[in-house]
């Protein structure tokens, strides 16, 4: 069950908007949702009536007891269109990790089969007003008797373990993954929309400020943010007419199941040997290699999956990703570098789920990145760990 | 005695494991059907794949590696805040390499860690008849 996706370049992005990535937003998720929304659709020439499907991710990511309120905390497919006013015949969320790429496979699917022509994709990310993973929980029942009644809770918990393997495994430091969040940062301070613009971040800093759950500092984690970002999707052919020059999807790819593990214990075997089978199941159905692409757009959300995805997908050797990042190896500035993290990443712009990773493609490849713009072909969006996640494959040409 | 920390709630599936445990006594779940061990128990065998799995909980010996760690200085939850920071050990168990617990490493944040340490089970007890596995270095 592997080889080329039939549909490999007959899907393309054709407009997108977003909102600006803040800590609170002056407006609910819902109405952030439908504006943006209607800017997306404008933005590709279109009008409401014209999409015929509606496709997000509704997850709330947070280890809290936050209810998920659909309009306020989160936003659905359903009632996203529903608000919109439109009479969409395909609506469908995607429940999986790896919320953005996984959505993106259902609406280059349901674009490729037919089953609707202009697919509208959000991803509606709410900061709550209280402690993001702060959870008053009183006994632990389900999954979490296996964990938290040790104290071993929340994803900051889940991935200082596989880092720490990573440090042990390899001989890194602590003090090289500041190479990664500086980069990030600088891309991100470059960025009008990012709730981290004109706020670089110095080397020192990071080094300074106090761990966490060891290794990983507050640095190492995106903030959590209000922000929306919406991408309208339709045939190639018919993105030709439409006012931007087109993205492509040249093919994707959601992570293998991994091994059975007590929750949130993501063994570093696991993420290398998961993510091992997803670049090959990448590669294979967007039928290039790591040497075509000239724009990877790796996850970030905690810093250590910069070095894992880098790995994973072939940009350099196992075990050496933390060499590589130190010696400039991904510097969007330095000529002949991979710019890993040129759309500032999740560190750079806030918690913002695979969107910067996503937009960056779309940005670059359409040529609509202004002062950022680089002569780029191939980008590759990542989200999520290389393990429980997923990536797409973007070009710039048909095929 | 209570320590303010959420205490397992058993269910139908594990009620074997916690009642061993506060016993202090460290078992894995074995697959009536193909003799395999894991944990957590799931709702299939994660090995053969059997509906009806009837997992038996067996005992080991509670010796095991530590592959990785994390030392904890801020909580999510309730009831840690005092015992802070404290050090969390991500063990492969020696009989059963395919199985990795995570528990409290008892002998606190200075002691001398590293990867390949060899650790064995002990237990912290969180409330009459409630105790969860942790574990301590082996000299």
């Amino acid at each position: 069950m592997s080889g080329r996706f039939a549909a490999s370049g007959r899907v393309a992005i054709a407009g997108y908007a977003q909102t600006p990535i803040e800590r609170h937003a002056g407006q609910t998720l819902g109405a952030l949702a439908v504006d943006t929304a209607r800017r997306a659709i404008a933005d590709a020439g279109l009008e409401v009536a014209d999409v015929d499907g509606f496709v997000g991710s509704s997850l709330l990511p947070t280890a809290g007891g936050h209810a998920a309120e659909d309009g306020v905390s989160i936003v659905s497919p359903n009632w996203l269109a529903q608000h919109l006013g439109a009479n969409p015949r395909y609506a469908v969320g995607f429940t999986g990790i790896g919320q953005l790429p996984g959505s993106v496979a259902l609406a280059v699917n349901a674009v490729a089969s037919g089953a609707a022509e202009v697919v509208l994709v959000h991803r509606a990310l709410h900061n709550p007003p209280s402690r993001y993973h702060g959870n008053p929980m009183t006994a632990a029942a389900g999954q979490q008797q296996w964990t938290a009644p040790q104290g071993y809770f929340s994803p900051l918990a889940m991935i200082a373990l596989p880092y720490n393997e990573y440090l042990q495994r390899y001989g890194a430091r602590r003090d090289d993954m500041a190479a990664v969040v500086v980069e990030a940062r600088k891309n991100g301070a470059r960025i009008p929309w990012s709730y981290w613009h004109d706020q670089p971040l110095t080397t020192e800093d990071y080094l300074a400020a106090p761990t966490l759950f060891d290794p990983v500092c507050r640095y190492d984690c995106d903030i959590p943010v209000d922000g929306v970002a919406t991408f309208v999707f339709t045939t190639a052919e018919r993105a030709r007419h439409l006012p931007h020059r087109p993205v492509h999807v040249a093919g994707y790819a959601m992570s293998a199941l991994s091994r059975h593990r007590l929750p949130l214990h993501w063994p570093l075997d696991d993420i290398v040997d998961g993510g091992a089978e997803l670049a090959r199941r990448l590669w294979s159905h967007a039928g290039i290699g790591p040497a075509d692409v000239d724009l990877p757009q790796v996850y970030d959300g905690f810093s250590p999956f910069v070095w894992l995805w880098l790995e994973v997908l072939g940009f350099c050797p196992p075990g050496e990703a933390h060499r590589f990042v130190a010696d400039g190896g991904i510097d969007s500035d330095r000529p002949g570098a991979l710019p890993a993290l040129s759309g500032g990443g999740a560190l750079g712009n806030g918690r913002m789920h695979g969107v910067p990773q996503m937009l960056e493609c779309y940005l670059q490849l359409s040529g609509r990145a202004g002062e950022r713009q680089r002569d780029a072909h191939v980008g590759v969006a990542c989200h999520s760990s290389p393990h429980h996640g997923g990536a797409v494959v973007y070009t710039r040409d048909p095929a | 005695m209570s320590t303010g920390r959420p205490p397992p709630r058993p269910d139908e599936r594990s009620a074997p494991y916690w009642a061993a445990a506060a016993r202090h006594e460290l078992t894995v779940a074995r697959c009536s059907r193909c003799g395999a061990t894991t944990l957590p128990p799931d709702l299939t065998c994660p090995h053969c794949g059997s509906t009806d799995p009837a997992f038996t909980f067996v005992a080991t010996t509670g010796q095991g590696t530590v592959r990785s760690w994390t030392v904890v200085r801020t909580s999510f939850l309730p009831g840690f805040d005092d015992d802070l920071p404290f050090v969390l050990v991500d063990v492969e168990l020696d009989e059963h390499p395919h199985i990795r617990l995570i528990g409290r490493l008892l002998d606190g944040v200075d002691a001398p860690l590293r990867a390949g340490a060899g650790v064995e089970v002990a237990f912290e007890d969180l409330e009459p008849d409630v105790s969860v596995p942790a574990f301590r270095l082996v000299p």
